[in-house]
């Protein structure tokens, strides 16, 4: 069967209908930006509000041995803030996705739209790229638009020690610009495959969902000194994720077989 | 020329056989009731020929298009109506027609009116802005049927058309049905309305696993004889007296009246004689035109009879 561009966007532009009608999963999507742009506020915020020089040298030296004497700690932490937090603000662009391919693949079963759909004219390549245009580029706008707001917040709460903008930087454009998109792709697929496999979009989004462990793990021994985040690490991980990507979407796309579906889940 | 062509066509899942060795044709404007209780294989049947299913084994010709041909063209050339009406709830029934037409590459204005109309003639006019959540289960069975007809299909398979609507929306649709037919389109009704099916089917297939049997609802109504005997007291213990019979015969009890299938030879003295002598008072015997629901029953259990 022929692809044809005009059937994925159909999909697509069916998909981000039933979502902009769907206030509950509307909302659970910008909960998550919510925290993971009001948390790092909060915290330098209530650094800077009593800004405790020697508590803030001991942890800058746990992180940094060579840090100068004359170095400023609290700036220093706060960098140190800003780019670990490139590694839990990742989680957005994997999370968002889930919430959104999960019920729109998993949902379609428990619906039982899924024969009518499969009846038309419409191929398996169409289905997935339809789809997951309707997860990725919502959740690349919002993790977008929560980093233009996690700039102006840090900035302006970080601007009276600092007295130039801490954000954005290098490595955040690149990872923002580059990184998220692919763990955009990443948390689709993972929903997708997952969700052609099981019946139900809850458990769909829960067995998608432990993909954020192993990325806990990674933020976790940036926490504890073990690895140093930058630039070249977070692109070792997009390139890490980008093989991943194809790899599940030529497994998605070979899921979505008719046959399969229908035998399974009509 | 057929527009459906059904040859040897076998559906297995895993070791289950779900249809074997089907056989049928069915003509350009014809009207063809697909019979059978459930499990029997209608929907695994229907699913091989809208290219939802690939068979295990034989072939069939849909509109011009083998099934192991391009499932495309058979899907732009089918429509289908599921049992459930699968529609999108939080989308308004113009945004569920809309998405549809967009697949079938026909979101135009002539197409919508064209859908529109289908929407007054079933009732659902005015309410194209309304979410579908909001729908009755027969709206949403219309609804799902106008998005069966948006593309302008040559055949369409129409799994309980009429299911969980009033009588009036009914009619509506049966009319619809003749007419689509009377337009050259070939309509294949799965039904357990055996008075829909008929009144709007020119032949007919009993499937229970395979084909049991095809013909006119005349050719199967002759197939075997059935009588109707009136009894004093009830009808349903009356034909409990008819166990011993051999091969055994089909009966309906309704009141007072026993209708009987007579199966292979057994004659109508031979029943009246069994009933009398288990004391049964009958007051009337007549030799009984047969239902298609008669027919219907006594091909799928001499089916069962025969698989045990």
């Amino acid at each position: 069967m022929s692809f044809r561009l005009h059937r994925a966007l159909a999909v697509s532009w069916k998909e981000a209908l039933d979502l902009r009608k769907n206030p509950g999963l509307l909302a659970s999507m910008l909960a998550l930006p919510a925290v993971l742009v009001l948390v790092p506020t909060g915290v330098i915020w209530s650094w800077l509000r009593n800004p405790d020089t020697v508590t803030f040298r001991s942890m800058a030296l746990y992180y940094d041995p060579t840090l100068p004497l004359n170095a400023d700690p609290v700036r220093f932490m706060i960098d140190k803030l800003v780019l670990d937090w490139f590694g839990v603000f990742l989680l957005m662009p994997v999370f968002v996705p889930i919430l959104i391919s999960s019920q729109s693949v998993a949902g379609e079963k428990e619906r039982r739209t899924l024969e009518p759909l499969l009846a038309a004219p419409v191929s398996a390549a169409e289905l997935v790229l339809g789809k997951s245009l309707a997860s990725v580029v919502p959740a690349v706008a919002i993790t977008w638009l929560s980093f233009a707001v996690f700039v102006l917040a840090v900035d302006a709460v970080a601007w009276p020690l600092v007295h130039a903008p801490v954000l954005p930087n290098g490595m955040w454009l690149f990872g923002i610009g580059v990184v998220a998109p692919l763990f955009a792709f990443l948390g689709n697929g993972l929903a997708v495959l997952v969700s052609a496999r099981v019946g139900e979009a809850r458990l769909a989004q829960q067995l998608s969902a432990l993909v954020v462990l192993p990325l806990m793990g990674l933020v976790g021994g940036q926490l504890a000194g073990w690895i140093r985040a930058g630039t070249g690490y977070y692109a070792v991980q997009g390139l890490v994720v980008l093989v991943l990507d194809i790899l599940l979407i030529r497994a998605s796309v070979r899921l979505f077989d008719r046959e399969r579906l229908v035998s399974r889940w009509t | 020329m057929s527009r459906i062509e059904v040859r040897s066509l076998s559906k297995n899942f895993g070791p289950r056989t779900a249809v074997e060795g089907l056989d049928f044709d069915v003509g350009a404007g014809e009207v063809f009731g697909l019979l059978g209780p459930n499990g029997a294989g209608k929907t695994t049947t229907v699913r091989m020929l809208t290219g939802l299913l690939r068979p295990s084994s034989g072939r069939a010709i849909v509109c011009g298009v083998p099934l192991d041909g391009d499932g495309e063209a058979l899907r732009s050339r089918v429509g289908l109506l599921t049992e459930q009406p699968g529609l999108y709830d939080r989308l308004t029934a113009r945004e569920n027609l809309r998405f549809f037409l967009k697949l079938h590459h026909r979101d135009t204005k002539p197409a919508w009116e064209a859908a529109r109309r289908w929407m007054q003639r079933f009732g659902l006019g005015g309410r194209e802005e309304d979410r579908c959540g909001t729908f009755s289960k027969g709206m949403r069975q219309k609804l799902a049927l106008v998005r069966a007809l948006l593309h302008d299909p040559q055949a369409l398979f129409l799994d309980e058309p009429t299911s969980g609507l009033d009588p009036e929306s009914a009619r509506a649709v049966r009319d619809a049905v003749g007419e689509l037919a009377a337009d050259g389109r070939t309509v294949v009704l799965c039904s357990h309305n055996m008075a829909e099916v008929e009144r709007l089917c020119a032949r007919v297939a009993v499937v229970k696993g395979r084909l049991l049997a095809v013909g006119t609802v005349p050719e199967l109504r002759r197939q075997t004889a059935v009588v109707e005997i009136h009894v004093e007291g009830s009808a349903g213990a009356a034909g409990e007296a008819l166990g011993p019979i051999v091969p055994p015969c089909v009966w309906v009890a309704e009141a007072h009246v026993l209708r009987i299938t007579l199966a292979g030879g057994v004659s109508i003295p031979e029943v009246v004689a069994l009933l009398a002598q288990a004391g049964v008072r009958i007051h009337a015997v007549f030799p009984a035109q047969r239902a298609l629901e008669d027919v219907y029953l006594e091909l799928t259990r001499s089916s069962e009879t025969e698989a045990t």
